[in-house]
């Protein structure tokens, strides 16, 4: 047994963009204890709320975060709307679901390439971001945005995307799951990813249950809890929900868990432009939410469930707006994975973990 | 499964106690949060079992209470605790990770303690305009009970000119109190001194006649 040291990891570090700083604890070459910061780049949104009605509040909480815009959007939305009893037309949840779950293919796209440029696999990194600039494109064509969408209202959406767009879009997602399990079957037979990643970052299933982890790296530790699965919205007139799950626990498994749910993705966006029905996209919404009302809502963001509150003061301002992050409840899950493992392999648990300090700082 | 979210509340000392039995009971954590009153503070403590999102409220903790940490139970807890403690200022007891106050680096002390000028401003305003609403609702019930005793009574009255319009002068002064909340001092002074003469040559007209 050698001698304790720490090192330092970031909050400049070049596998990870975040300012996340993290003191490893090392024996030899082996983490035997970790401790998180983050508070590098807080930015208290959630204070703004004091100053910005609860209408134009919307374009605040979609700024969070670049990757998770339209999200965040949708989870402040539906707790404003539950906060004053708003009931959103079918066509306008339709169209939410939609954007969203482009929004989580983006999202994962994104993500699996930087992975991949991490492993050096810099050839990967391009296929899938070549791909992921075809959902772009989608976003651009039916918002006019390409990262803030700003489609989402209080009430439901503010702009229709036409049948013949719609036609669009299921074409394009034919083209892009064609392509992209092309690239999955090769990253998921890699020799040498599975040499990374097989067995390493192990999270037990009874350690992801008591650290309350969510989203794909809980999946991946066979934790059966995702958002999507109480069918609030338009996920209530899905066919079938099944969560993606896996067993192993390890990094190989939160890759493969994210690579699978991007397909879903695909299946569900699909299912719901053959099913959306015609009608107003928006409830016109009047008033402010009353003194003392307040709302919690959960929603599924890529990176797992996020938690909203929020609570009147009898103006068109509210009291209190607050957003728990994915990554917020996932850092403890993180130390656990990081106990015990070589440290060359912390950035790739670091990465198949993959935290969001910019959501979580707020 | 369906989705349920509820409210409920409990007392202080309880906190630590709640979280023990619902940890031994399946419940997964999902968050602690706070809001900043007048003179307390609330915490909300989230859990969930089977769809089941159960928010514990813990109202008016005073500013200088010390909280019980419940992260020995739920280490995760150990973020939120943290961050309340740098945001708002509440001390937790037994944090398993303590960051001492130093987890957000913030350039305020508790700065989610501030009460912005506009937050205020808004508030009052609300206040005024449930104060309005609840007056014309009385007036509204008081005008029709005397309608049913006496019709004549109330025509005799003095008939200012708001109340021509169903308006007191105690009731116009509020609406226009809260119209002003949220406009800049100058020109609120400017329109409240309007108002006043306005008023003053309604009155004036009312006794010429």
């Amino acid at each position: 047994m050698g001698k304790s040291t720490i090192i330092p990891f970031g909050p400049q570090h070049p596998v990870l963009p975040e300012p996340l700083h993290l003191d490893l604890v090392v024996e030899d070459e082996t983490v035997i204890d970790c401790i998180p910061q983050i508070g590098f780049v807080h930015r208290g949104l959630e204070k703004l709320v004091e100053t910005r009605d609860y209408n134009q509040f919307i374009y605040v909480a979609e700024r969070i975060c670049g990757i998770c815009a339209m999200g965040h959007s949708l989870g402040y939305a539906e707790t404003v709307e539950s906060l004053m009893g708003v009931e959103v037309p079918k066509r306008g949840e339709y169209l939410r679901v939609i954007w969203h779950e482009l929004s989580r293919i983006h999202s994962h796209l994104l993500w699996l390439g930087l992975a991949a440029d991490a492993f050096g696999f810099e050839s990967m990194f391009m296929h899938c971001w070549r791909l992921r600039e075809r959902i772009l494109d989608i976003f651009e064509k039916t918002t006019g945005g390409r990262v803030i969408l700003s489609v989402v209202a209080v009430g439901g959406v503010v702009r229709d995307i036409d049948s013949a767009v719609l036609l669009e879009i299921e074409n394009v997602l034919d083209g892009i799951k064609g392509d992209y399990e092309k690239i999955v079957k090769t990253l998921l037979s890699d020799t040498s990813i599975k040499n990374r990643t097989v067995g390493v970052g192990h999270i037990s299933n009874e350690d992801a249950i008591s650290l309350s982890m969510v989203g794909p790296f809980a999946r991946a530790s066979n934790v059966n809890y995702d958002v999507r699965m109480f069918g609030k919205g338009a996920y209530g007139d899905l066919s079938d929900f099944e969560p993606i799950l896996d067993a192993q626990g390890d990094c190989y498994a939160r890759i493969k868990v994210r690579c699978l749910e991007v397909i879903q993705s695909i299946d569900i966006i699909k299912e719901l432009i053959s099913k959306i029905p015609q009608g107003d996209i928006i409830t016109k919404v009047k008033g402010s939410p009353a003194d003392g009302a307040q709302a919690a809502n959960v929603l599924e963001q890529p990176r797992g469930e996020c938690y909203y509150y929020a609570r009147g003061n009898g103006s068109k301002y509210l009291e209190r707006m607050r957003m728990r992050t994915p990554t917020s409840q996932n850092l403890a899950g993180m130390t656990v994975a990081l106990k015990g493992c070589d440290l060359a392999d912390v950035n790739m648990i670091i990465l198949t973990i993959d935290p969001c300090i910019s959501c979580t700082e707020r | 499964m369906d989705f349920k979210s509820e409210f409920t509340n409990i007392d202080v000392i309880a906190i630590h106690d709640d979280a023990k039995r619902r940890h031994e009971q399946g419940w997964r954590y999902v968050q602690i949060l706070a809001v900043n009153k007048d003179d307390a503070i609330d915490l909300i403590y989230s859990y969930m079992l089977d769809g089941e999102l159960d928010n514990v409220i813990i109202s008016d903790v005073a500013r200088d209470a010390v909280i019980p940490s419940i992260s020995d139970i739920f280490l995760e807890a150990f973020v939120c605790e943290n961050e309340i403690h740098d945001l708002f200022g509440v001390a937790f007891e037994g944090i398993a990770i303590d960051f001492l106050g130093n987890f957000y680096k913030v350039a305020e002390r508790y700065p989610m303690t501030v009460i912005t000028p506009e937050q205020l401003a808004a508030k009052e305003k609300a206040r005024k305009i449930a104060a309005a609403k609840a007056a014309k609702e009385a007036k509204a019930k008081g005008a029709s009970d005397k309608s049913q005793n006496d019709a004549n009574d109330g025509a005799k009255a003095e008939t200012r000119s708001s109340e021509k319009q169903g308006k007191t002068i105690e009731e116009e002064e509020a609406e226009l109190e809260a119209k002003l909340a949220n406009m800049d001092p100058e020109k609120a002074a400017k329109v409240r001194a309007a108002f006043l003469a306005k008023k003053k040559k309604a009155a004036e007209a009312k006794e010429g006649e």
